[in-house]
């Protein structure tokens, strides 16, 4: 089992310029912008949980992202 | 050396692997304004490796991939460490040299580099651990600052061996207790960058990754004053979470905590007149070239 970030589309505010969690995810190429629906989205196979992407979500009060169970 | 020297045959193209597609298509070699806005948007010089979940010397390697002014012109020289772990997963130029040789190689590059491609400019850029500039490389350390060999230095000061288990270095802080440190550290933290300041180099920076707009701007600097007038050295602290009892989602919290006023690495830089004087003359070229670009509109 792994344990890997999503992102919530709906609560995603990268349409505003929030790139949080691109910035401080320590894996590269692992979160990216989706530039036609102006969202990050999670690369699955690159991401190694670690939790600091939610961390920086919520600091900002986005909430967009949770850690799952794939 | 352009992109256009990494476009693959086309016969071969179906049996690339995907990541290395993405690199040919989407990178930002040759692009003269790279920086750590293009991450998300691009292809980023760094593949998947092996360093711990949440490890701060990953973000702060991807900030400097995103920064350096010249990839596809530039050769990186590491070192035994944590950081050699990612090294093989870089797509630039690089050298993995016998831990605490890095500056003596980088020298040596160097020099070959400027006889070879004496009409092309060519980076040289050290990137090591604590324990490979401070303790066992400092003589090749110093020795090349005191030659005015014109190439950056940069230090992932985690204040620990971190790969081997947790050893003292030179950078760790006095009194720490780290699991093979056990009794303590008895000696002050070593004044690196000071000693830099006054070993010739140009250009020193201490900082975190904590903010990648800095990052790239003393990375950009750091390259470009020792392209032009001489040694640069930047020290980054990357600690790591796992020797120091840190959470994974922890890292950035200790690198901010680490730059507050009074703490050991606030934000502090040196620089020579000439160097600065350097720099002001780009940034007044750049303004102009920016306003006749507007004018032309
Ligand atoms: C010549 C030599 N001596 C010792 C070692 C063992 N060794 C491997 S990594 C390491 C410590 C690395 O510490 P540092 O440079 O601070 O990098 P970090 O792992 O903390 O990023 C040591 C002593 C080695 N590989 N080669
Ligand atoms: S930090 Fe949150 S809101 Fe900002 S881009 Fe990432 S997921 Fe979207
Ligand atoms: S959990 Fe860690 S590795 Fe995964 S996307 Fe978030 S910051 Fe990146
Ligand atoms: S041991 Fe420490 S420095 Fe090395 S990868 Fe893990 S967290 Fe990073
Ligand atoms: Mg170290």
């Amino acid at each position: 089992m792994y344990y890997v970030a999503e992102i919530n589309e709906e609560a995603c505010v990268a349409n505003k310029g929030c790139r949080l969690c691109i910035m401080y995810c320590p894996e590269a190429n692992c979160i990216m912008m989706n530039d036609e629906k102006k969202v990050a989205f999670v690369v699955e196979s690159r991401c190694k949980g670690c939790e600091l992407c939610v961390v920086v979500c919520d600091a900002a009060k986005h909430k967009a992202i949770t850690m799952q169970d794939r | 050396m352009s992109k256009e020297k990494i476009v693959i045959n086309p016969e071969f193209w179906d049996i690339i692997p995907q990541d290395y597609r993405d690199l040919v298509d989407h990178a930002t070699y040759g692009k003269s304004d790279r920086g750590w806005k293009d991450v998300g948007s691009s292809t980023e010089l760094i593949a998947e490796h092996s360093l711990c979940a949440g490890c701060p010397e990953s973000i702060a390697f991807r900030h400097i991939m995103a920064s350096i002014p010249a990839p596809e012109d530039t050769v990186m020289v590491g070192s035994t460490g944590c950081t050699s772990l990612v090294f093989p997963m870089v797509a630039v130029q690089n050298i993995h040299s016998l831990f605490g040789n890095q500056n003596a190689i980088a020298t040596g590059l160097k020099r070959a580099l400027a006889y070879r491609f004496p009409n092309q400019v060519k980076d040289v850029i050290v990137l090591a651990g604590d324990g490979a500039t401070v303790d066992i490389g400092l003589d090749m350390t110093l020795q090349s600052w005191f030659r005015q060999e014109k190439f950056t230095t940069i230090c992932f000061d985690n204040e620990l061996y971190a790969n081997t288990g947790g050893q003292e270095s030179g950078l760790m802080q006095k009194g720490f207790v780290a699991k093979m440190a056990p009794q303590g550290k008895k000696f002050e933290k070593v004044r690196l960058p000071e000693i830099a300041r006054e070993s010739g180099c140009a250009y020193v920076a201490v900082l975190t990754t904590s903010k990648p707009s800095l990052v790239e701007r003393v990375v950009k600097q750091a390259v470009l004053i020792a392209r032009e007038i001489g040694p640069t050295y930047l020290q980054i602290y990357t600690p790591c979470i796992l020797e120091i009892g840190k959470q994974s989602m922890e890292g950035l919290q200790e690198m901010r905590d680490s730059e507050s006023a009074g703490e050991r690495f606030k934000f502090r830089e040196f620089i020579t007149p000439e160097a600065q004087a350097f720099i002001d003359d780009m940034n007044a070229k750049k303004k102009a070239d920016k306003l006749a670009a507007s004018a032309n509109n």
